[in-house]
């Protein structure tokens, strides 16, 4: 803890000397969050506190210098027991013994998330280091995303930083040739993707490859040199098409990818959405996905599918899900809004009302419950828990 | 001799008609709309928001425009939550982009996403969207001159065409004679036309680069009770602009 404080203090301290120098704008914000969650007739809290703090220089037209360091605490119910959320008939498959390992702890940590410099040629920008990769057109989920899986109930927040080289070839005004490096410990094991963006009438498409080893874990199984669960590690190789535009006055947007693995069964995802905005400002959207990976009956979910699952290895355990959302400005400074995720497959839902209030120009709250209302063993099980949370966001 | 004389007199005859010549509803608002589409412009500005309970909002941004209005770029620089935020507009705002710059992401907006408030305020980006809606989307008609706010106007009634999706049904605009500025529109809700639901007011009107512009713009919303006021820190036309500020490339910086 005192070392992660002195870390902190000189963090600032190198932020402070460098805004000092011309050109370094340093900005982010403050976040302080409680979440709970009724289980078994109890109600427990977790409260956490980030700091993120962003810097930014242009050292000149064609050089740019971006990064952000994440301090994270943690407050409250800090260790959580998986098994206590999961069927009984899905807590049977744990190996005897091994219980004390399905216990997830949120531990305070701090962090470089992004750091960058991107070169901008006349021909290209080249981006090396720490940074976001945001792929595919879905809304809540993204089949050509392998690097990152949404928060279901929480899909626009921020996702980590990789490690890449990024190459950006614009091929006149509406196309874009990107290629892609994220290296792992060899050439082999390291992510690779080629992408081609264009535009055809009013609607955007891309075109995507991508190789990446898949690090999934076995959880019924330990692994005696690193005493955490068996690393699964697998190539996968993906071919991608997403697109973007209107139809009819509608918003839509699909993004389809095939999936071929080095041991496992081949995969497919699909989403497929639409939106829109009535005259009197309120906004609807419904979005479907499909992953092939995910079971059709829910007694076949098993331990791995469910912690694959909540570790975020896996984008669902049920394969057909619809997702819609509806908006509306209660007021100038208030939009309350739901949301509600249906499997198709196990035939259970989660309820999500959400509210987000402009408290000041810097300061926002947002808050949401989730209900739900499916049997236990299904996917929006109320064993997973009613609960909720509320987020106050202090931005500089 | 006779020729020229006759040529004189008719000249004569239809001198105070040259003069006075009654422009129609549609000639005055193809000047507002010219008026309006300058080739290229870049802009600061500042917008303010007072909600009906008296708290105000503040925004400045950037913006840059290309082929009369066909090509738009804004820039959010304040407040800290919405820094870097931009959206690009092109083909008239038909095809639209907003990037965000914490997750780096950019998303293909269809047009229904022009009827949302522009960040919360008064104006939807349907409202500050440029391009030919004025003569695309309703029809004009000329009614009978008034002064407002101090100036001799044309006043008009543009009228929703039948196939048009705007968000409204109708508006009524004075525009001033001298210089085709419409310093006062009102709005009128779209399935009820009597039912006036906000009003704009330009005010500050200065010449720039040769061009009558109005530095400060007030959009009341009789609806809610709010309004927003738009207040221009830095305006130039026809500047040098590549059209490759209008990229992805560009919306990313």
């Amino acid at each position: 803890m005192k070392k992660g404080f002195i870390f902190l203090l000189f963090i600032f301290i190198s932020f402070l000397s460098l805004q000092a120098q011309e050109g370094v704008d340093i900005f982010g914000y403050f976040e302080t969050q409680a979440s709970g969650a009724k289980i078994q007739d109890e109600f427990l809290f977790l409260y956490s506190n980030k700091l993120r703090v962003d810097l930014k220089s242009s050292l000149s037209s064609k050089v740019t210098f971006a990064a952000n360091f994440d301090y994270l605490t943690y407050h409250g119910k800090t260790e959580w027991n998986i098994l206590d959320f999961l069927s009984d008939d899905v807590v049977a498959e744990v190996p005897p013994g091994m219980e004390a390992f399905y216990v997830l702890p949120f531990e305070n940590r701090h962090f470089l998330d992004n750091a960058y410099i991107k070169l901008s040629f006349k021909l290209f920008d080249l981006t090396a280091g720490k940074q976001q990769i945001s792929l595919g057109t879905g809304y809540v989920w993204n089949p050509i995303d392998v690097f990152n899986i949404k928060e279901l109930f929480d899909p626009t927040y921020e996702q980590p930083g990789h490690n890449a080289i990024r190459l950006d070839v614009p091929l006149g005004s509406t196309s874009t040739f990107t290629a892609l490096f994220s290296p792992e410990d060899n050439w082999q094991n390291s992510a690779k993707l080629a992408q081609l963006k264009g535009r055809i009438s009013h609607f955007d498409y891309a075109l995507t490859a991508i190789e990446k080893v898949w690090r999934f874990h076995d959880y019924t199984q330990i692994d005696p040199e690193t005493s955490y669960f068996l690393e699964l590690p697998e190539k996968r190789k993906l071919l991608g098409a997403s697109t973007a535009g209107e139809l009819f006055g509608l918003g839509v947007w699909a993004e389809y990818a095939y999936n071929w693995m080095e041991i496992s069964e081949d995969f497919y995802e699909l989403v497929v959405g639409t939106d829109y905005t009535f005259n009197f400002q309120t906004y609807l959207m419904i979005e479907y996905y499909r992953n092939t990976l995910g079971k059709t009956d829910y007694t076949q979910y098993s331990l791995n599918d469910w912690m694959r699952s909540l570790a975020m290895e896996q984008k669902s355990i049920t394969r057909d899900q619809v997702y819609a959302f509806i908006q509306h400005p209660a007021t100038d400074l208030l939009n309350v809004g739901v949301s509600t995720i249906y499997s198709l497959s196990d035939k259970s839902m989660a309820l999500v009302p959400t509210l987000n209030y402009s408290f000041s120009d810097n300061v926002e709250i947002f808050a949401y419950l989730n209900l739900n209302f499916g049997s236990e063993g299904k996917v929006f099980s109320k064993k997973m828990g009613n609960g909720g949370l509320v987020r106050v966001r202090v931005y500089f | 001799m006779k020729r020229i004389l006759i040529s004189g007199l008719v000249l004569l005859l239809m001198a105070p008609g040259l003069f006075s010549q009654e422009l129609t509803g549609e000639e005055i608002i193809r000047k507002v709309n010219d008026l309006f589409n300058v080739d290229t412009s870049y802009g600061k500005s500042k917008m303010t928001i007072t909600t009906s309970s008296g708290q105000k909002r503040t925004f400045i941004s950037e913006s840059w425009s290309k082929d009369k209005g066909e090509k738009n770029l804004v820039r959010y620089l304040e407040p800290a939550r919405v820094k870097g935020q931009a959206v690009l507009m092109l083909n008239n705002a038909d095809d639209i982009w907003m990037f965000f710059p914490r997750t780096q992401r950019i998303r293909k907006l269809a047009t229904h996403a022009k009827k949302q408030k522009m960040q919360g305020s008064d104006f939807s980006y349907e409202d500050m969207g440029s391009g030919d809606a004025f003569i695309e989307d309703f029809t004009s008609k000329r009614l009978k001159d008034e002064k407002m706010e101090g100036n001799d106007c044309y006043k008009l009634e543009l009228t929703r065409k039948p196939d048009s999706d705007m968000s409204y049904s109708r508006m009524i605009m004075w525009v001033i004679k001298e210089n085709f500025v419409p310093i006062v529109i009102d709005y009128y809700d779209e399935d009820d036309p009597s039912y006036h639901e906000k009003k704009l007011t330009q005010s500050d009107i200065r010449v720039i680069d040769g061009i009558p512009t109005a530095m400060k713009v007030v959009m009341l919303n009789k609806n809610d009770n709010t309004q927003t006021e738009m207040e221009l820190l830095e305006v130039k036309f026809n500047i040098p602009l590549d059209d490759k500020m209008f990229t992805e490339r560009e919306l990313k910086k």
